[in-house]
């Protein structure tokens, strides 16, 4: 579908884009953080990087489970590798060693101590709880990690469905207009007053929605709002010269749509993806918060400010992180957003200033 | 009666949303809207019709048909409920999740957790069991007889006995609640049953006299006639197709010390109850020194934690401080509001029946129905360490599905405990004998050993991270899913779980109940083609159906002899282990709160058969202390800490 070229003003834009620093270094800032968090098990895990056992190494981030009886513990379940550890410092003699990532602990894993301490835990560099735990015990900068892999994830997938399903019904009523304009706009209406917040809680109060559903609902939801750009942009350029030159020049109908009309309509959906993207982010956040999100035990934002706000006086490290994190990321998103926007605006390019 | 078969649940969220963005709906409230919205009517006529017709079941006699042999009781030698140093007045301020959906105590939407308030704990029904010693008290009844050849008991009405709008209790208002909670009106299937079949016949004799028949003479045969609250005929005169609709928000005239006035009831926002200064019980022993402030106001909080700090400035006069994030950590014994002596803190520990909180696992689930499975999920069950960790060591491991039921409870049967090694043996012998590459078994035929474990307990839902964790040491795999509380029940009565994390709300009896959730009629139906099907909307939730267990069982319900029957009890409870369908959790042994100093409890604190502090009414208000405390307050005076524990309840 992509196979056109940008056209020299997308090109010029694209350049206006990366001249534009605080957007263009947030975008970068942003990338590198997205590419970090899907190698997250590298950093925080409870899972060890290396473990050298018996003259042999072993790498079990990424591997199957390892049973404790693969390094001489007396159990079949899982490894605890912080343990493994412990126990090769505490025998000298012993040439095995573990390399344990940064954060030495998982996202869903709770770490109450055996002592008479009770949770949640401040943040110190000696638990390597950097950020403390949460009131289960569960480390919060694991938490922070995961969720927002799980957050922009969702985000992304979310805006690439709902812009392929607007893009498609938009150019559809735009193209065909008539009667088929006239009752998709009358759908699209229908289907805009649809509350979607109460939809989502009815569904989730049901079915516990996973990750692919509840992609699904949000989807299904939020796809009109854009047909009304991609309609007014294609009813434009469909009554443009070139438009009626391909006509005439025999192109049929998905050749005018995707090769004429398509690229010139789709700048426009471009200055809405970060913003669409941070919406994606904060509904999830909002939607686990309330508890209608993803499953339980699933790490993610809302859960953090639900219990950061839970605990906001016991354990104020909670909100305080998850907080500037949420923050942080969509100042990033905005920044990007803003510098899109602005080298988008068409007065740039235009001779009536 | 009703609270026998339902779980607590919470109202869902979302029927309440609509509730919070209005504004001032004042306008609504009230019956003045009302009489045009409900042209009158009469059900008088009907109801005379319905008693001639139902001639077995009404009948009408004379005082001289009452048999000369009976042996009255008043049981009023039991000791007095509360204490004597309990002043009347005072404004008490508590505070709700849900606004009610509704006044009615009766029909849809009538179950709610306010209800209490308005019936449960506070109407007078014909006699109540004792607190203390499970006996029978008088209330309505001035004294009563019992028949056991005949099935019946007799009851003379106390003659004080008044509604609060000043109408008297008579027999009349008896024979109307048979008509009442049979009648189809009422929109409420469960009473129309219980009401239809748990009961043979009434018997005016005059008055104030009458009799009630039910069909088996069981050991507390008693209490299914005496805990029965009558229900004002001349109040529910305009009865009909549209009651739910006409009486939504008219408050019922009660036999009890508090009523709801009109100008209370902010929907959305607050309500409140008054004390009915001329209530008739106002000087009964038992009653004289309970129900004590003068009013009772109910503020709607959603958020705990909102409430929490509403509590801590003292617009709350107490917190439940159960969980031990809140009794060790968020007001701890050192916080100043407990060392400067404003907020005192107590546990108190109680001894009744205890709710079964455990994991119900649905036999007529695939892999479930392996009796090998479950016995290896209750091995794989950790609830030592949720005991340890997430209630600090303060609750204690359940050990059947009917504790607290003192000898009907099995003297020496005990919960499996969390062991791997038999956890994994139970399952090697279900098939599961490889680990997947995710550390969870699987069997030959690649199926995974991974159930989902469901829950309706928003508020207990971190600790059930604990449980997934520990279960997968043994390779069993729990996937969570928290709905909220009516879904979690919905579920589980169409029989769709898995597992699930729950308890049936126990109310207090003499002997435990088995039928319900055990016997095979409640798990299994056959339909049209003589197929066997599961059979939803009962409590049998774990599906079970043994027959020896059933056969027991109707042994019991039939028997008696309380002697045979705990012999039946504690037979049938080691049938259960056997079946390991159900994983005892934990039990509470006690509750704990924290309340302003302003507020008073008796020496003793509370009774032995409580749930909660609030529930028998016992406290005083003291607004003199009140105004002294909050001056101290701001004035940085100080009183000494109250830290107590009560246990002269507490078993070991």
């Amino acid at each position: 579908m992509l196979g056109f070229e940008l056209n020299p003003v997308t090109r010029k834009r694209l350049r206006r884009f990366q001249e534009i620093r605080r957007g263009y270094y947030s975008l970068i800032a942003l990338v590198v953080l997205i590419g970090f968090s899907l190698f997250a098990e590298l950093f925080i895990s409870n899972r060890a990087l290396i473990v050298k056992y018996d003259g042999k190494l072993h790498f079990p981030t990424y591997g199957r489970f390892q049973p404790g009886t693969k390094f001489g513990l007396d159990y079949e379940y899982e490894t605890n590798y912080r343990k493994l550890q412990k126990k090769f410092r505490e025998d000298e003699n012993s040439k095995n060693w573990v390399l344990m990532p940064f954060v030495p602990y998982g996202p869903e894993e709770e770490n109450y101590k055996d002592n008479d301490t009770y949770p949640p835990y401040p943040p110190s560099r000696e638990t390597k709880h950097y950020l403390g735990t949460d009131q289960i015990a569960r480390d919060v900068l694991a938490q922070l990690v995961y969720g927002f892999r799980i957050a922009i994830m969702f985000s992304l997938m979310l805006m690439v469905a709902t812009y392929l399903l607007s893009v498609i019904i938009g150019c559809a009523m735009g193209y065909f207009g008539g009667l088929f304009d006239l009752i998709g706009q009358r759908i699209v209406e229908i289907w805009s007053v649809i509350p979607f917040l109460y939809v989502v809680i009815i569904i989730a109060a049901i079915i516990q929605p996973g990750f692919w559903t509840l992609l699904i609902i949000m989807a299904a939801f939020s796809w009109m709002g854009m047909t009304y750009y991609m309609r007014t942009g294609t009813y434009k350029e469909k009554e443009r010269d070139y438009t009626a030159a391909a006509r005439v020049l025999g192109a049929g109908t998905p050749r005018i749509i995707f090769r004429h009309i398509l690229p010139n309509t789709l700048s426009t959906l471009v200055t809405f993806i970060p913003f669409t993207v941070a919406a994606g982010i904060t509904s999830l956040t909002a939607l686990d918060f309330l508890g209608f999100g993803l499953p339980s035990g699933t790490p993610s934002w809302g859960d953090l400010l639900k219990s950061g706000n839970e605990n906001i006086r016991l354990a104020p490290w909670i909100i305080l992180s998850t907080v500037s994190s949420m923050v942080f990321v969509l100042t990033l998103v905005t920044f990007v957003g803003e510098a899109i926007r602005e080298a988008f605006d068409p007065k740039k390019f235009t001779t009536y200033r | 009666m009703k609270k026998y078969l339902s779980i607590f649940f919470l109202l869902p969220a979302l029927l309440l949303l609509p509730g919070c963005g209005g504004g001032d709906n004042k306008e609504e409230s009230g019956e003045n809207g009302g009489d045009e919205k409900f042209p009158a009517q009469d059900v008088t006529a009907e109801m005379e019709a319905y008693y001639k017709e139902k001639s077995e079941f009404f009948h009408f006699k004379t005082p001289e048909d009452i048999p000369a042999d009976l042996e009255w009781t008043d049981n009023n030698q039991l000791s007095e409920i509360g204490s004597p140093k309990a002043k009347k007045g005072g404004t008490a301020n508590a505070r709700l999740q849900d606004y009610p959906a509704t006044l009615r105590v009766v029909g849809p939407d009538a179950n709610g957790s306010f209800r209490n308030y308005l019936l449960d704990e506070v109407s007078v029904n014909l006699a109540h069991r004792h607190p203390e010693t499970l006996e029978f008290f008088p209330g309505l009844a001035q004294e009563w007889a019992i028949d056991k050849a005949n099935k019946t008991v007799y009851v003379k009405l106390d003659p004080k006995a008044t509604w609060s709008d000043g109408e008297p209790v008579t027999t009349d208002d008896f024979f109307f609640m048979f008509f009442f909670f049979q009648s189809k009106y009422i929109q409420a299937p469960w009473y129309n049953n219980w009401y239809g079949t748990q009961y043979t016949g009434i018997t005016k004799f005059d008055d104030r006299t009458f009799s009630i028949s039910v069909p088996e003479a069981k050991p507390d045969m008693d209490s299914r006639v005496l805990e029965l609250g009558p229900k004002p005929a001349h109040f529910f005169k305009e009865l009909g197709n549209d009651y739910p609709q006409r009486y939504q928000w008219r408050f019922q005239p009660t036999t009890g010390a508090y009523v709801v006035k009109d100008s209370d009831v902010k929907k959305g926002r607050s309500i409140a109850l008054s004390r009915h200064k001329e209530w008739w019980a106002l000087d009964k022993k038992h009653w004289r020194y309970r129900f004590n402030p003068d009013r009772i106001e109910f503020k709607v909080i959603r958020d705990t934690s909102k409430a929490f700090e509403e509590f801590k400035v003292g617009n709350l006069d107490g917190f439940g401080l159960s969980l031990a994030e809140y009794w060790y950590q968020k007001l701890a014994d050192d916080n100043p509001l407990v060392q400067n002596g404003y907020i005192k803190k107590v546990t108190f520990y109680n001894d009744r029946p205890r709710p079964p909180y455990g994991l119900w696992i649905n036999q007529a689930k695939p892999l479930l129905s392996n009796k090998d499975i479950r016995i290896g999920i209750s091995y794989a069950s950790n609830w030592d360490r949720v005991i340890e960790k997430y209630f600090r060591n303060d609750y204690t491991r359940m050990k059947t599905s009917s504790d607290g039921f003192a000898s009907f409870s099995h003297p020496t049967l005990k919960a499996r405990p969390f062991d791997i090694e038999k956890a994994v043996e139970h399952f090697a012998k279900a098939g599961f004998t490889k680990r997947g590459n995710d550390g969870i078994l699987v069997d030959s035929t690649g199926n995974r050993l991974s159930f989902t474990l469901t829950t309706g307990y928003e508020s207990l839902k971190d600790m059930l991270p604990i449980l997934r964790q520990e279960a997968r040491k043994a390779g069993l795999d729990l996937k969570l899913e928290v709905l909220d509380g009516t879904s979690a029940w919905k579920k589980t009565q169409e029989k769709k779980h898995d597992i699930v994390f729950s308890a049936f709300g126990t109310f207090v009896e003499m002997y435990p109940r088995f039928w319900e959730s055990w016997h095979s009629v409640n798990a299994y139906e056959t339909d049209e083609d003589g197929k066997k099907k599961v059979k939803t909307q009962t409590n049998n939730i774990t599906s079970t159906a043994v027959p020896e267990l059933d056969e027991l069982i109707i042994k019991y319900r039939k028997s008696e002899d309380a002697e045979e029957m705990k012999q039946l009890a504690h037979k049938m409870d080691e049938i259960i282990h056997d079946e390991a369908a159900f994983v005892p959790g934990f039990v509470q042994p006690f509750y704990r709160m924290g309340y302003w100093r302003w507020v008073n409890y008796p020496d003793d604190f509370n009774v032995k058969i409580s749930d909660g502090a609030g529930e028998w009414f016992l406290s005083w208000i003291d607004e003199e202390a009140k105004k002294e405390t909050l001056e101290a307050r701001k004035a940085g005076k100080t009183f000494p800490p109250s830290i107590k524990v009560y246990d002269q309840y507490k078993i070991d």
